[in-house]
């Protein structure tokens, strides 16, 4: 594809709120009452018991768990680095059911992710006799093949068309922002190092480069160590 | 409730250990002063295992890094938003104010985005050149000694440009630019409009061997566990600890200024958060550097049959000329971006790049200008919500069919990634006695303390900014070949003008002069009022054009420092 072409309009949605937890969440009924914790990274108490209580609670029922590991699967197929299991996708689907119930996201979980796997099963039901999960692979994209776009949807399909755009976001996060997702995305950051400007190709391939007198003033990466010292004026000697 | 009252005296009480409170606690400290450092929130060390969130993956959070604890997503570094639990406030009818606190160590030098920016010599003269009521009583070569100081102390890169209004400093090397910085760099030269390398306060360089050198991560805002970008609490606080001088209150809301019959300050009352029992506390010397509308609030509430309008409001203007800064922004998506090879372009946390004010001698509808802030995590670490709700929304503007799923979606998401620009404008507000926070008689927070109501309006000039800046974003996507995302806002949409406060610059409620009837303290921050009283957080300030404020929250502050130490010398405290 060539860098260079025309265009019109879009809105980004983002989505943020916060509030305290309302609404019906099982605690787990299991003999290890505490879920251990695998996620570790700086939490204050208040945070690490909120999350804690969610860890260790069950939103979705097994059944509901296989639908959206179905959906999610199709969504985005396994490929070389690795599948939707790998990436915790439904896993994050679970907890943000729980995190997101609260009046301030509307109950979510409930009224959204719940409701949308309603609407998608029912829509299967009627159309195969079946629920989702019992459907061929074939039968499921013949739907999504319909609902997954934005152009030509009938009224009676809109509302299941917009569950399923809920739940193409949360997977495709999911993914992307999973050890496996990132290095199918090609993400390369978060480690130490030195960052010494945009790679000679890719300028090359962007038709831009830098301006000589810019990038004298840049730092000299191999004198990072030298400790910094002045004249009078300001210029840097070391 | 029963007050617990200690012995001890201090030299110096510090209310608040952000800016202000850390620079104020170090230069104190250093000769040699007994100082009590408050603080509300808790104990936070950005290298500390059980706090850090530096260099953790997106999926070591079980949301992905959205934002419901954190308003800036689950690892950003501020304890608290434009929401603290318990701690309420209220704008007045038909207004909108947002005020963010970040209650632990070092407050909101831990977030920050190290902008370190110096107000110019225009910026003192306000009334002179923008025709604003008042100048500042002091000049940029008052406080150029402390800003020159201060970049040698803390650290911060940049490059001499000579600018008129935005003054040079000792700069540490700049980084490169990343390759959408490029774009921007290209597409604003067509326009004859300047950009140079940002300032930004990370050690690109060593300045000593108390701090690391950056490590290009890009994310300064979660607060840096090298201490390689400047917080109050790494740099400042944690290091004046060991020398033995400071006794440090966490978790510790302060209440009032306390004053005897004489109408001088004697010391703070405090709430420990973690009892909810009172403590009141002595010093010769009280400074509330708490931050802006915090220390205000403070002032306010500390009544007394000397002081009736709150301490040092004799000239009933604390919490007047409250200002934020200006902004407005615009997503673009550049589709020469799309299909890039990737590689690790985290960088600092914070655009490489940026262009200052620069249309000084040209007349407009509006009379201070605003600088241009870029997006800078154009490839940076995925996070919850990457790819938008839609992932290839953007094939409409191509003609293409928007949506589906498998292979295909998952080759948009990665065609898309990093083909976005986004520009924000930073713009200096007018300082105007309409725009205040006062005491909610009616209102109190969970400790018992009455809160603050604001009342803010832009001005029509300040639309007028916004509407510049809006017509600047249409002209940059032009020559970048990209096209603005969303309708570019109107004036039915106030030209996407920032809601007051959401900038998280708050300056002007303490205002400096030298008339007590039209200020609050003089030149060195001292209340009118009352001698052994300092403020030293933003408050103080007249006007701050363009500039964010953090630099000279502290230039300020250390200057102020220095007098207190004189004082005491001469026994004037």
């Amino acid at each position: 594809m060539k860098r260079r072409d025309s265009i019109k309009t879009i809105i980004l949605s983002s989505i943020g709120a916060s509030l305290t937890l309302e609404g019906c969440i099982s605690p787990l009924n299991e003999n290890v009452s505490e879920k251990i914790w695998e996620y570790r990274y700086g939490r204050t108490p208040y945070e690490k018991e909120r999350d804690k209580k969610f860890l260790n609670a069950q939103f979705f029922n097994k059944s509901e768990l296989r639908t959206i590991e179905r959906i999610a699967n199709i969504i985005i197929p396994p490929n070389e680095f690795g599948n939707i299991n790998d990436a915790g996708v439904v896993e994050m689907i679970e907890f943000i059911a729980k995190d997101w119930s609260t009046p301030a996201h509307n109950n979510y979980g409930e009224n959204v992710l719940r409701k949308g796997l309603i609407v998608l099963d029912n829509l299967f039901e009627n159309k195969f006799n079946n629920k989702l999960t019992d459907c061929s692979d074939d039968q499921i994209k013949s739907i999504f093949d319909i609902i997954s776009y934005n152009d030509g949807i009938e009224e009676n399909l809109k509302e299941a068309a917009s569950f399923f755009a809920t739940y193409r976001y949360m997977v495709v996060t999911g993914w992307f922002t999973s050890e496996v997702g990132m290095r199918d995305l090609g993400y390369k950051g978060n480690i130490p190092n030195v960052w010494d400007g945009v790679p000679e190709d890719v300028l090359k391939d962007h038709d831009v480069s830098y301006d000589e007198e810019w990038i004298a003033k840049c730092i000299d990466q191999s004198k990072r160590n030298e400790t910094a010292v002045w004249d009078e004026e300001g210029n840097l000697l070391t | 409730m029963e007050i617990k009252k200690s012995k001890e005296k201090y030299d110096v009480i510090i209310v608040g250990s952000g800016a202000a409170g850390g620079i104020t606690t170090k230069i104190l400290t250093d000769a040699g002063l007994k100082v009590a450092l408050i603080e509300a929130g808790p104990y936070f060390d950005p290298a500390d295992p059980e706090q850090q969130t530096q260099f953790k993956p997106t999926w070591a959070s079980p949301r992905r890094g959205s934002s419901v604890t954190r308003r800036f997503g689950d690892f950003h570094m501020s304890y608290g938003d434009w929401k603290v639990d318990g701690e309420p406030y209220s704008s007045k009818e038909d207004t909108d104010f947002m005020w963010w606190r970040s209650r632990m160590l070092g407050g909101r030098t831990n977030h920050w985005g190290r902008i370190a920016s110096r107000l110019g010599p225009k910026d003192f003269k306000c009334k002179d050149f923008y025709d604003l009521d008042e100048n500042w009583p002091i000049t940029y070569e008052d406080i150029k000694p402390y800003y020159d100081k201060l970049d040698k102390l803390i650290g911060v890169f940049g490059t001499k440009e000579n600018l008129p209004n935005d003054p040079d400093g000792f700069f540490l090397p700049p980084p490169k630019p990343r390759l959408h910085e490029l774009y921007y760099i290209k597409g604003a030269k067509k326009s004859g409009i300047n950009v140079i390398p940002s300032r930004l306060s990370v050690l690109t360089k060593r300045i000593n061997n108390q701090r690391g050198i950056c490590m290009f991560c890009g994310q300064c805002e979660r607060s840096c566990s090298v201490y390689a970008c400047f917080s109050s609490s790494s740099s400042l606080v944690i290091p004046s600890l060991k020398g033995g001088l400071v006794d440090l209150y966490t978790d510790s809301m302060v209440r009032k200024v306390n004053t005897d019959n004489n109408g001088i300050a004697t010391g703070v009352s405090f709430i420990n958060k973690k009892n909810g029992k009172e403590y009141s506390i002595k010093s010769k010397v009280i400074v509330l550097g708490a931050s802006s509308c915090s220390s205000a609030r403070i002032l306010l509430n500390s009544k007394s049959n000397e002081h009736p309008n709150g301490l040092g409001n004799s000239s009933g203007l604390i919490g007047k000329y409250l200002q934020d800064t200006v902004g407005t922004s615009k997503q673009i998506f550049v589709p020469e971006l799309m299909n890039r090879k990737t590689y690790n372009e985290d960088g600092v946390g914070g655009a490489h790049v940026y262009t200052p004010w620069w249309l000084h001698d040209k007349k407009l509808d509006f009379p201070i200008g605003y600088h241009i802030e870029t997006s800078y995590r154009n490839l940076g670490m995925p996070q919850f919500g990457i790819g938008g709700y839609i992932p290839n929304d953007f094939n409409k503007f191509f003609g293409l069919r928007v949506g589906g799923y498998g292979e295909q979606i998952r080759k948009d998401v990665k065609k898309y990634w990093g083909s976005t620009i986004a520009l924000e404008s930073r713009g200096g507000a007018i300082p105007d006695i309409n725009n205040y926070c006062e005491i909610d008689e009616n209102k109190k927070d969970k400790y018992g303390i009455p809160v603050l109501k604001f009342n803010y309006k832009w001005a029509d000039t300040e639309y007028n900014q916004a509407k510049h800046a809006q017509d600047i974003y249409e002209e940059l996507a032009h020559n970048m070949n990209g096209i603005m995302i969303g309708d570019k806002p109107g004036k039915d949409q106030n030209y996407g003008i920032s809601t007051p406060g959401s900038i998280i610059h708050e300056v002007g409620t303490t205002r400096m002069g030298n008339n007590p009837n039209t200020s609050v303290v003089n030149k060195y921050e001292r209340l009118h009022d009352v001698d052994n009283v300092y403020v030293v957080d933003a408050g103080p300030f007249v006007f701050k054009g363009d500039k964010n404020p953090t630099w000279t929250i502290m230039a300020l502050a250390w200057r102020t420092s220095d007098h207190i130490i004189s004082e005491l010398k001469k026994q004037n405290l």
